[in-house]
This record gives C-alpha cells, structure tokens and sequence, in this order.
C-alpha cells in the first residue's frame, strides 16, 4: 500500500508538488501520468526516500518513508529511468548481491532468480561482465534485482524504455500477475496505451498537482472526451494554465 | 509478500557485502586492464617504476645534500620533513573534501543504495573508505621513496620501515574524516556550483597567501659570508607552521622522526597521539554521520541553485535567459574574426562555452598555470643573485620544460578525451555537413591557439624577469610555440585514434591506453626536447655557438616536433574521415 498525505516538495520558490495526496492499496497497478517537468519523478524521489518533503508524509506498506525508512524500504522496490548496475559484475552476482542485502536465504535467492531469469531470457548473460550488456538486457537485469525479493510495493519510472516488444510482454506479465498476487504496483510512464492497458487507475500530474484521477473511463468522463486516453490526457493537461518560463520543475 | 529477512538467513553484514562487491568490481577492473593491452601495462608500470627511481634519487641527494651542512644539517633535515608532511596534509584534506563530496553526493552507487534497505550509516562507512583510498593511494606513493631516502641517509633499522608505514596509516584517517565531515556539511548548504567555486577561490586564495607569505628575501653576499646562522633563522621563520604541535603531520613527522633517532619513547608518544585521534575521529565517521549524510544526500537531490534565495541572482539568472536568446558575448567576438566559416565558428563556440561552464576544466587549468605564474614572477626576486650565466642558462630551460610539463598534463586531461566525449552527440556533429576531419582540425586549432597565449606568455614572462635580451626571448617563444602545437596535436590525434565513445566521463577516457601513451609519450618528448635546444643553444658559457650545431639541433627538433605531433594529427584526420559510428 502506498499513501501520500499533504505532500509538498519546494524547491527553493518553484513548487514542484503541491499538496499531493494519494492512497493506492495493496494489489493495485496505478499509473501515473503528466507532461515533462510535471513532478512526477520528484512525487517517486519522495516516494522512495531519496529526497525529503517539505511538507506531508509518504507511507509505504504502513510505514512512514522518513520515519521508519528501514521498515518502508525492506517492502520496496524501485527502477529508476537508469538504473545503476556494478558494470564489472555479472548478472548473477550482482542479482545475489541485491538479494543478500535484502537478507534473503541462498536457496530463495537461487530460485526466485531461475525463475525471473528463465522468463526474461537472461540465461545466456548470467556470466557475462554487465558492462558488455545491451541497454535493453541491462534494463532487463534491474527490473529482476528490483522484483527478487518479492516487494510489496513496486515503484518504476519509465520501465519500458530500451525493453523490446516481447520482453516488455514478459514485464507487463509479471507486474500484473505480482498486483494480483497484492503487490502494489507505482508506475510512472509517457507511454499513455500502458496506463490503458495495464492500470487500475490512471493519475495525471501538472505543474506539481494531482489533477485527475481514475479509470480510463473515468478520465474520459471528466475531460468530456470520448476517443483514446490520449485524447482526455492532452484535454486535462490544455485546461491547466501553461507553466511559466524558468519556473518549470525539473528532475534534480 | 514476503517483506522481512528470511528466518533461516545467515547474510554477512550490508557493509561487508558492499566492500566485498566493490573489492570484486576493483579486482576486475585491474585484471581488463591487464588483458586489453600488455602494452598499456607494461608502459604504466615503466612509469610508476621511472617515478619511483627519479624521485627516490632527486630525495637522496636533497638530504644528504642538505645534511652535508656543518652543524645545520639536522636542523635542515628536520625542517624539510616537517614542512613536506604538513604540505601533503593539506593537499590530502582537500584531495579529500574533493572526492569525498563527488563520491557521497555525485554517484549512481549512492543513488542506488539509498533506496535499498541500508542504514545511511552504513553507505556512509563504505563510502568513506573508499573516498580514503582513493584520496590517499597517490598520497602514499609520493612519500614511499622519500621515506626510503630518508631512512638510508639516516642509516635506520629495518623496523623503520614497517613502524613509519603503520604511523601513515593512521594519520590518513585524520585528513580523510575532516574531509569528508567538510564535504557533508558543504553538501547541505552549498549547492554544486556554489561548492566548486569556493573550492576553487580557497585554492586560489591559498596560492596567493603562500606566494606572499613564501616571498624570497634579498640577501646580501656579505650577510651569507657572516651571519649565515641569522640568515637561516629568518629564512626557516617562514616554514615554522610546519612545526605547530597541533598539526597530525607534526605528530607523524615527530614519530618518524624519533623512531629514526632511536628515541622510541617519543616515537611511541606521537605514535599513541595518531591512534588515539584516528580511533576517536573515525569512530564519530563510522557511528554518528549517518543521518547528516542522508540529509546531505537529499538536499543535493532536491536543490537547484543555493544562490537563488538572493534577489540580485534571480534578476541576474533573468537576465541571463534573456541573453541566451540573442547573439551572447562570446559569439559577437567569434562572429568578428574574419574568415571563420559559420559551422566552424558554431564549433568552435559550443566547445569554449562548454569549456567555461565546467568549472572542474578551468579550475584545474589556472590553479596548475598559476602555480607556474607564481613561480615565474618571482623569479624576478632571484635575478639579481643570477650572475653566473649558467644559472641563468640553466633556470630558462627548466622553465621551459615546467611550462611543457604544466601543458602536458593539461593537453592529456583535457584535449585528447575531447573526440571521445562527442561520443554520443556524433549523431549531430558527425553526420552535419562540416565533416569529421574538420570537427577534429577545429578542435586541434581551438586547443593549440589558447593554449599558445599562455604559454607563450608565460615563456616571455619568464624571459623577462631572467633579464634575457629579446633574441633569446624570442628563440625560447619559438620553442613554446612549436612545442605547444606538437602537444596539442599528439593529443588531438591520439584521441580519435583510441576513441572510447562510450564513456561521458572524461577522467576514464584518459585512464584508457590512449591516454597513458599520450601522457608519457608527451613526457618523453618534452626531455628530448629540452635537452636538444638546450645543447644546440646559439649561446653558451663559453660563447656563442657554431650555426651548424645550432641548426642540426632545430632540424632534429623540428623533425621530432613533427613526427609527434603530425604523424598522429594526420593519422586522426584520416580515421575520422572514414570514421563509423
């Protein structure tokens, strides 16, 4: 489960989330949608504890994000859009490392990373250095360190990107099996047929708010649009004000 | 869901697997080097073993030239070991809050395990053991051969040795936890930009206190024959910091230095005096900067510009943004120079700008060409002691080779890397109309025409405070000159020779084979250089020398010049040519 409360992230006077809430329950797939400098990559730096609000909580599985970081973080799993791998290591090393910081027994470490392994194709690079991998392959071994120790919260940004069309099958699978099994699913992404196909409810962000949120039909209601996703995205994000010129949110 | 550790789980600690996976990533890293090239090994090997050798005889002879002095020899020696610990303490606090800070707060590693359940304890511990070392490693290959010098001239016990390297050990830690407690507590209130350029005005202030506190004094022939003890005293007054007992490297230097004197009282004194210091400091780094850190962490996450809390930078910051839409400063003086073509000028513009805006390149740049203008300004202070023509003769060359060497190392850091680093925006220069080879002959003629106004300057400067009359300033011009475009041209021609278009971080592209053997080749052609004009200079002590020998020294300089320099511009301009990507 994931639950945001008031949150605020200033920087200096720009206002890159305002008042953010939010409650996403366990098993939910939810994406999270908005234009470029929305505030949705600082919404998940906040979600996963690499920055701090200014103002508001962020809980993760029960667990409040800056108070019981440890807690919050045993039950989360994040990608980022690039993802930091070891490049001198090989995959499995770097899987068994993931998997020992997350204190998980050898023999579950060996038979979650099989499994992941045999469906994302990986087998034929378990023993090659990561940094002779293609993005895609790399893109494919973090999504799998990210998934090895069964998260109950998944956060990614931008997963898709370098994954080719069956390998992404494979990922779209995955976190749709996992969010019925009752891991919530976070996921940030520009490419608006995922949010479609995949997500139980769609939020779009701009200019640090959370302007809308629910199903695909729902968003279509409230834009009073009727074709594509794409056609209620770009009719709530026209009706906001434009951002001003050099008070845009950019990803620190 | 399973969310906590396995009831079975017998996992090593967080820290021990990070330095293990580290130690492995190292380990790896040493062993490609060793399997991309025998070459590459074998020439870094001839140089860390030619480093060891020239610098362990230069320190042999210092000592035990300066302890040939009658009665003043101790006190000379002592002061030299003192004044060189407390020099290398400060350069290893700095190297430390340097690397420290881009290790802690500019690194994917940390961006990754601060997400992972890791207590920021514990990514702090890792973290500083690693700035440490790699703050300290260079640090400890410096000294190793003066210690070496130091005990052989002092006629030690072969437990010297392993007693100075265990003292050593444990001052690094002083230096290493204030630096990283510095870079912690700069992190949270300075943003990046704000962080370089105080870093660099503390260097800058620093060289300028040093080169007037450091000022040479006159002193007369009369006074050196009579009062020598009196001269020494107000000479060595300068140095007499190097000696205040609060400073580490006053315990380490006292350490090694009773140890070597067979007062092993003292030496265990000052030996308990480190320990007890490196236990209590690095206990504090290794127990309570965990929650500064993670704060620290977060804040350079979420900062744009410290700076901007001020109206007058806002305004500024405005301004700016208005210039960027019109011609801008810079582009109006390029636009004025005739005969520059557009795509050239557009080049030539985006590398100046990029250039200006990396402070980390400029830095580096005034601080090393600084120390050389501090040097040679006060040459004039010397001047009137150089009557002897040898001296003079002698101290010109010398500044020739230092301003090739400064040059060198300038050329290897900055301009062979700059090929590379167009690595992943070739999907725009290279395939505009301009054409590779002229992307790269640009590149060459930026390089060497800035290049060219220091160093010729710094050689006419020089030339000046010696008294040189203008044929010998002129005939050391040509030498900086021809030697500036040799080095430039080895480097640029190099760099896309051994391109590595893969990586954006310029230190690695250097580290590759291409630029070790741009380095010592570089290095290499600087000595012979300097010892060819050198011997076939038109003047010496004996009187002006025959022109044939003059000129079959330009010819074989000239000719060295341009196999060096030429041969691998050439051979980069053909490669880019036909250059895939």
């Amino acid at each position: 489960m994931i639950e945001l409360s008031h949150l605020v992230k200033r920087f200096g006077e720009l206002v890159a989330v305002q008042d953010l809430s939010l409650r996403i329950p366990p098993g939910e797939f939810f994406a999270l949608l908005g234009p470029n400098a929305a505030g949705k990559t600082t919404t998940i730096k906040v979600l996963v504890g690499l920055i701090k609000p200014t103002a508001g909580t962020a809980h993760v599985a029960g667990f409040d994000v800056q108070a019981q970081p440890l807690e919050a973080r045993r039950r989360l799993a994040y990608v980022p859009d690039f993802p930091f791998l070891y490049d001198k290591l090989t995959p499995w090393e770097f899987l068994r490392f993931t998997g020992q910081l997350f204190r998980m027994a050898e023999t579950r470490i060996e038979r979650e990373t099989s499994a992941l392994v045999a469906r994302f194709n990986l087998e034929p690079y378990l023993g090659q250095p990561i940094e002779g991998l293609s993005h895609g392959t790399r893109q494919r071994v973090a999504i799998v360190s990210a998934l090895l120790h069964a998260p109950e919260v998944i956060v990614l940004d931008e997963p898709m990107v370098g994954l080719d069309p069956h390998h992404a099958r494979v990922l779209k699978d995955i976190l749709k099996e996992r969010s019925r099994a009752g891991m919530t699913v976070f996921i940030s992404t520009h490419q608006l047929s995922i949010a479609e196909e995949m997500a139980d409810r769609i939020g779009i962000m701009h200019q640090g708010r959370l302007i809308a949120i629910g199903t695909g039909e729902e968003l279509r209601r409230l834009s009073g649009t009727a074709g594509a996703l794409e056609e209620a995205f770009l009719a709530l994000t026209a009706a906001e004000r434009p951002p001003a010129p050099g008070l845009v949110a950019t990803a620190p | 869901m399973s969310a906590r550790a396995d009831a079975s789980t017998r996992c090593p600690s967080a820290l021990r697997l990070l330095l293990g996976v580290n130690a492995r990533q190292s380990w790896r890293g040493l062993l490609g080097l060793r399997q991309q090239s025998r070459l590459l090994t074998a020439l870094i090997g001839l140089f860390l073993a030619g480093y060891a050798a020239l610098s362990f005889m230069l320190f042999h002879k210092g000592l035990r030239f300066a302890g040939s002095f009658p009665g003043l020899g101790e006190v000379l020696t002592e002061r030299l070991l003192f004044l060189l610990f407390a020099c290398l303490f400060g350069l290893l606090l700095l190297s430390n809050l340097v690397i420290s800070y881009t290790n802690l707060f500019r690194n994917g590693e940390t961006t990754f395990l601060l997400p992972l359940p890791i207590p920021p304890q514990t990514i702090f511990q890792w973290k500083f053991i690693e700035s440490t070392l790699l703050a300290s490693w260079a640090f400890l290959f410096l000294i190793a051969p003066l210690l070496v010098a130091y005990g052989l001239t002092q006629r030690v016990a072969w437990h010297f040795y392993p007693l100075t390297v265990a003292l050593i050990g444990l001052f690094i830690v002083l230096p290493a936890a204030a630096g990283a407690y510095l870079a912690v507590n700069l992190a949270r209130y300075l943003d990046r930009r704000a962080f370089q350029i105080a870093a660099l005005l503390a260097a800058v202030g620093l060289l300028a206190g040093t080169a007037l506190w450091l000022q040479p004094e006159t002193v007369t022939d009369e006074q050196l024959e009579t009062r020598v003890l009196a001269v020494l005293d107000r000479l060595l007054q300068r140095t007499q910091f190097a000696q205040f007992p609060l400073l580490p490297s006053y315990w380490l230097s006292a350490g090694v230095q009773h140890w070597a004197e067979g007062a092993l009282r003292g030496a265990g004194f000052f030996a308990l005096l480190l320990l007890s210091h490196a236990l209590f400091f690095g206990s504090l780094m290794c127990t309570r900067m965990g929650r500064a850190f993670y704060l620290a962490a977060a804040t350079v996450q979420s900062r744009g510009s410290v700076l901007a809390r001020w109206r007058w930078f806002r305004r500024w910051q405005a301004r700016r943004r208005a210039w960027r839409r019109g011609m801008g400063g810079l582009e109006a003086v390029l636009a004025w120079l005739p005969g520059l073509p557009r795509d050239v000028r557009a080049l030539v513009l985006k590398d100046l700008r990029l250039f200006w805006r990396d402070t980390t390149q400029w830095g580096q740049s005034l601080v090393l060409f600084g120390l050389l203008g501090v040097y040679i300004v006060n040459l004039r202070h010397f001047s009137q002691q150089l009557t002897n023509p040898f001296w003079v003769y002698l101290v010109s060359y010398l500044n020739l080779g230092a301003c090739a060497l400064n040059l060198a190392t300038l050329t290897t850091r900055f301009v062979y890397p700059q090929f590379s680093l167009e690595g992943k925006r070739l999907w725009i220069v290279g395939l505009a109309p301009l054409g590779l080879h002229r992307v790269l002959a640009a590149k060459f003629a930026l390089a060497s025409g800035c290049s060219l106004v220091i160093t010729l300057g710094l050689m006419i400067l020089s030339s000046r405070m010696l008294q040189l009359t203008w044929p010998r300033t002129l005939y050391l011009g040509a030498a900086i000159a021809v030697m500036t475009f040799t080095l430039n041209a080895l480097a640029v021609g190099l760099g896309a020779l051994y391109p590595n278009l893969k990586e954006d971080n310029p230190t690695k592209i250097v580290s590759g084979f291409g630029g070790t053997f741009c380095l010592v080749l570089s290095f290499l052609y600087i000595v012979v250089a300097v010892v060819l004009l050198a011997l076939g200079s038109p003047w010496t002590r004996h009187g002006d020398q025959p022109a044939h020998v003059v000129a079959l020294a330009w010819v074989l300089f000239l000719l060295l010049s341009g196999s060096l320099g030429g041969l691998p511009l050439r051979a980069g301009l053909r490669r880019v040519a036909h250059f895939e990507h």
